[in-house]
C-alpha cells in the first residue's frame, strides 16, 4: 500500500516539474489579428495582399479576415461580442458609433494614431469617426449621393441635360417614362427604394440641397416639419401620383436600363459599369441633386476601429496605421487600393490625391465635385439613426401611398424620431458636420 | 447502483432525464432569461436595466408599428389557414379516390422540400408587375394585371397564397393519413343508404376527418404566426409595412434596433396570442366532439 502511494506521489511529482516548464511551442504562438469588414472576397484582395506583406516584416503575427454582409454586419458584431468570439478590428458605418461608443464596445486610439487621422484625413471625415470630442477610430470610404441619370434615354425623350430642379425631373421623368397595356411601368421616369437608404437618403440629400438639414445642429431635434421638407415630400409624391414611378420600379432597375433617374451614391459604380460594359460613359450621367435651394447633397462614411475587449489592441491600431499609410512614395495605402478598385472615395487626404488618376473618368469626377463642394454635408451620427430612418421610411411611402398628407406624415415622423432623440443620454450626443472636403496633401 | 438505475421506479425517469435536460438547457432557460429581457432596457452590449412593465406598455399602447404587425400576422394566418384546410383537404380527398395516389402526394410535397428562399424568388419572378410571368398572362387575356406584391393592399394576399402553395404537401399527407384512417365501411353503409360523394364527404369524411382537421388547423396558424422568411425575401415587409409581420418586428427590434428588451416583450405577447387562440381552437373543436389531441 505503501509502495502504490509513494509511486503515486512520484508520478504526481514528475508532472507538477513538467508541467512548470516553459512550453517552446506556447512561446512561439503567434499574434492573431482578427479583421472584420463588409468587403468579399474580389473587392477585399487589396487588403489581403498587404496583410500578407505586413505578416512577411512582423514575423509572429498572423492576420485573418472575416466577412459579414453588410445588412448583418453590426448583429455579427454584437453576437460575437456576446460570445467573446469578436473580431479586433471592425470596418464600421459611423452611424453605429454612438450605440457602440455607449456600450463601450470601441477602443479610443492610441496618442499617435490621433494625431495620424488628424494631420493626413480631411476634418469632415474625422468628425464622422468622432462622438463627443473623442476620435474612435481611421476613417475609409466616402459615400455621397448624385442624381444619376441614363443619358440615351433622355435623350430618347428629347433631353440633353439633366434637370437642375425637381420641376424639369417631373417633366423629363413624364417623357422618359413608359407603360405597357395593363399600366405598368416598363421604364420609369425615376426611381425609389427598395431599401431604406433609397428612400431616406434621397430625402436628408434633397433636404440638405434646399439647404436645410434634417436634424437641428445638437441632434436633438428634427427639422422635418419645416417647409422645406414638406415641399419635398410633396414633389416626390406628384412623381407616384403622375405614374412617373411606383414601388414597382426601383433603384436595382437603373443598371437593367428601366430606369430614366434615380439618386445613387457613388459605390454603384461597378454595379453600373459591370451591367453597361463599354456603353457606361455614353449610357451613365451624373449631375447634382435636382433642387430649388442654394444646392448640396449628404455623404456618409466608414471608419475602422478596434473592439475594446480585442486583447492585441496596440497591434491592431499599428497594423491600421500601416495598412492606411501609403508603403511606396507617392502610392496609395493599403485602403485606398481596395477603395479605389471599387471606386470608391475617401477622406485619407493623400489618398485622394493619388486616386485622382483611377478617378478621372467623368462619373467620378462628378462625384468627387460634389464631395469637394461646400454643399457636401457629412450625414450626422445621429442616436439609433436606423430606427429613425426606417419610421422616416414609413411615413415617407405613406406620403407616397397618398394615404397621408406629406404634411401629415412628416409630422408624425417627426414625433416619432422625436420620442427616440429623447431617449438619448446627455452626455453621448454626437457632433453634426459639414464642410467641403479638401484634397491634397496634409497639412 | 446499476440495479438501483434499472429499478422501475427509477428507469423511466433515466430515460426521460436526456429530453428534461434539453428541454431545460434549450427551452426553459432561455424562455426564463427572456421573460427577464423583457423588463429591461438592453441593447445587447451594456448591461440591462431594469424597466419594469414599460416594454409591455409602450408595445400595447404606444408602438402603433406593432399593432400593424400584429394585423399583419393575423392576416396571414387566418389567410393561410382559411385558404390551405379547405384547398389541402380537397386534393386529399381526391388523391385518395384517385389512381397513382403515391405520385401525386409525391408531387404535392415538392413545394415543402424546396428551400423557402427559392421559393420566395421564383414567385417574385411570377408575381411581377411588368414583367411577371402571371401578368403577362393575364394581359394576353386582356385582362388588367394587379400590383401583386408592390401595392399595400394587396401584398398581403398574394404573401398569404405563396405560403398556401408552399404548405400544400404538408397538410395533403397529414390529410391523407387521416382519410386512410376512416373506415371503408362509413363509405359503404352511405351508399346503401343512397348519399351522393359530396353528401358523404360532408356528412362521413368531414365528422371523422374533425381530429386531423384540428391538427393540421393549429399547427397550420402556429407556424403562420412564427414565420417570417417569405415576407423577408418576397417584399421585405413592404411596401409600407404592410406585410411586415411580428416576426419581422421582433428582428428589427432585436437586431437592426437593438432593442431586445422590447423585442423579448413582443415576444411574449405574441405567444400569449398564440396560447389563448390555439386554446380557443381547442375548445372549439371539443364542443364538436374532438377529444384528441
Amino acid at each position: 500500500m505503501a509502495k502504490r502511494r509513494a509511486a503515486s506521489l512520484g508520478v504526481l511529482g514528475v508532472i507538477s516539474v513538467v508541467a512548470t516548464l516553459p512550453i517552446p511551442a506556447a512561446a512561439a504562438a503567434p499574434t492573431i489579428i482578427t479583421v472584420a469588414a463588409h468587403y468579399n472576397s474580389k473587392q477585399v484582395k487589396p487588403l489581403l495582399d498587404c496583410f500578407r506583406t505586413y505578416e512577411a516584416g512582423h514575423p509572429g503575427t498572423r492576420i485573418k479576415y472575416q466577412q459579414a454582409s453588410y445588412s448583418d454586419f453590426l448583429q455579427t458584431i454584437l453576437t460575437s461580442r456576446a460570445s467573446r468570439s469578436s473580431a479586433d478590428i471592425y470596418n464600421i458605418y459611423s452611424v453605429w458609433a454612438p450605440q457602440l461608443i455607449s456600450a463601450g464596445a470601441l477602443d479610443p486610439p492610441p496618442p499617435d494614431v490621433v494625431s495620424f487621422v488628424k494631420s493626413g484625413y480631411d476634418t469632415a471625415a474625422v468628425d464622422a469617426a468622432t462622438l463627443n470630442g473623442r476620435l474612435y477610430g481611421i476613417p475609409t470610404a466616402l459615400s455621397i449621393y448624385q442624381l444619376v441619370y441614363n443619358k440615351k434615354l433622355l435623350a430618347a425623350a428629347g433631353f440633353r441635360t439633366a434637370p437642375k430642379t425637381w420641376k424639369d425631373v417631373r417633366r423629363v421623368g413624364a417623357a422618359v417614362t413608359r407603360t405597357n397595356r395593363q399600366g405598368n411601368i416598363l421604364v420609369g421616369g425615376f426611381a425609389f427604394g427598395p431599401s431604406a437608404a433609397n428612400v431616406v437618403h434621397v430625402f436628408y440629400s434633397q433636404m440638405y440641397a434646399a439647404g436645410v438639414p434634417p436634424y437641428a445642429r445638437d441632434l436633438r431635434s428634427t427639422n422635418l416639419k419645416s417647409r422645406a421638407a414638406v415641399q419635398i415630400l410633396r414633389q416626390q409624391a406628384e412623381l407616384f401620383r403622375d405614374r412617373i414611378t411606383s414601388n414597382s420600379i426601383s433603384v436595382r432597375d437603373f443598371a437593367a436600363g428601366a430606369v430614366g433617374m434615380a439618386v445613387m451614391a457613388n459605390w454603384q459604380k461597378d454595379t453600373l459599369r459591370s451591367a453597361f460594359g463599354d456603353a457606361f460613359e455614353d449610357t451613365v450621367g451624373v449631375a447634382p441633386i435636382p433642387t430649388d435651394g442654394p444646392g448640396g447633397t449628404m455623404f456618409y462614411s466608414f471608419f475602422w476601429s478596434v473592439d475594446s475587449g480585442s486583447r492585441v489592441k496596440r497591434q491592431s491600431w499599428d497594423l491600421l496605421k500601416w495598412l492606411n499609410t501609403a508603403q511606396t512614395a507617392g502610392g496609395l495605402s493599403c485602403t485606398g487600393q481596395m477603395l479605389a478598385g471599387m471606386g470608391d472615395l475617401t477622406g485619407n487626404t493623400r489618398d485622394l490625391a493619388g486616386m485622382e488618376r483611377s478617378l478621372a473618368d467623368p462619373f467620378s469626377q462628378r462625384y468627387l465635385a460634389a464631395l469637394k463642394s461646400r454643399g457636401a454635408m457629412t450625414q450626422p451620427n445621429l442616436w439609433r439613426q436606423a430606427e429613425a430612418d426606417r419610421v422616416l421610411q414609413y411615413y415617407i411611402e405613406r406620403a407616397w401611398a397618398g394615404t397621408m398628407t406629406p404634411a401629415a406624415a412628416l409630422t408624425a415622423a417627426d414625433a416619432r424620431i422625436q420620442a427616440i432623440l429623447d431617449e438619448q443620454p446627455a452626455t453621448k450626443g454626437s457632433r453634426s458636420t459639414s464642410r467641403n472636403l479638401k484634397v491634397g496633401a496634409a497639412e | 447502483m446499476i440495479e438501483w438505475i434499472s429499478s422501475k421506479r427509477v428507469a423511466p425517469y433515466v430515460f426521460i432525464a436526456p429530453v428534461i435536460i434539453l428541454g431545460l438547457l434549450f427551452f426553459a432557460v432561455p424562455l426564463s432569461y427572456s421573460a427577464y429581457i423583457s423588463l429591461t432596457d438592453w441593447d445587447s452590449m451594456s448591461t440591462p436595466q431594469w424597466v419594469g412593465l414599460k416594454n409591455y406598455s409602450y408595445l400595447l399602447t404606444e408602438d402603433s408599428f406593432f399593432f400593424s404587425s400584429l394585423v399583419n400576422t393575423f392576416y396571414f394566418a387566418f389567410g393561410m389557414m382559411a385558404l390551405s384546410v379547405p384547398i389541402a383537404l380537397t386534393v386529399a380527398y381526391v388523391i385518395s379516390r384517385s389512381r397513382y395516389q403515391e405520385f401525386w402526394r409525391a408531387l404535392y410535397w415538392l413545394p415543402m422540400i424546396t428551400n423557402t428562399v427559392a421559393v420566395a424568388y421564383i414567385w417574385k419572378f411570377i408575381l411581377s408587375d411588368s414583367s411577371g410571368l402571371l401578368n403577362r398572362t393575364l394581359d394576353v387575356l386582356g385582362l388588367p394585371g394587379p400590383n401583386w406584391l408592390t401595392s399595400p393592399s394587396l401584398s398581403m394576399f398574394s404573401v398569404v397564397v405563396v405560403a398556401v402553395w408552399v404548405s400544400l404537401g404538408h397538410n395533403i399527407l397529414l390529410f391523407a393519413a387521416g382519410l386512410n384512417d376512416i373506415d371503408e365501411s362509413y363509405y359503404e353503409a352511405g351508399k346503401l343508404d343512397g348519399a351522393h360523394p359530396l353528401q358523404m364527404f360532408w356528412h362521413v369524411t368531414i365528422p371523422l376527418l374533425r381530429p386531423t382537421i384540428l391538427f393540421v388547423m393549429i399547427t397550420n396558424f402556429i407556424t403562420a404566426l412564427s414565420s417570417f422568411a417569405l415576407m423577408l425575401v418576397l417584399t421585405e415587409g413592404g411596401p409600407v409595412r404592410s406585410t411586415t409581420v411580428t416576426g419581422l418586428y421582433l428582428y428589427e427590434m432585436a437586431f437592426a434596433d437593438l432593442r431586445l428588451g422590447r423585442a423579448s416583450a413582443a415576444a411574449f405577447v405574441l405567444f400569449v396570442l398564440i396560447l389563448l387562440i390555439s386554446l380557443a381552437q381547442l375548445r372549439l373543436f371539443r364542443r364538436g366532439g374532438v377529444v384528441a389531441y
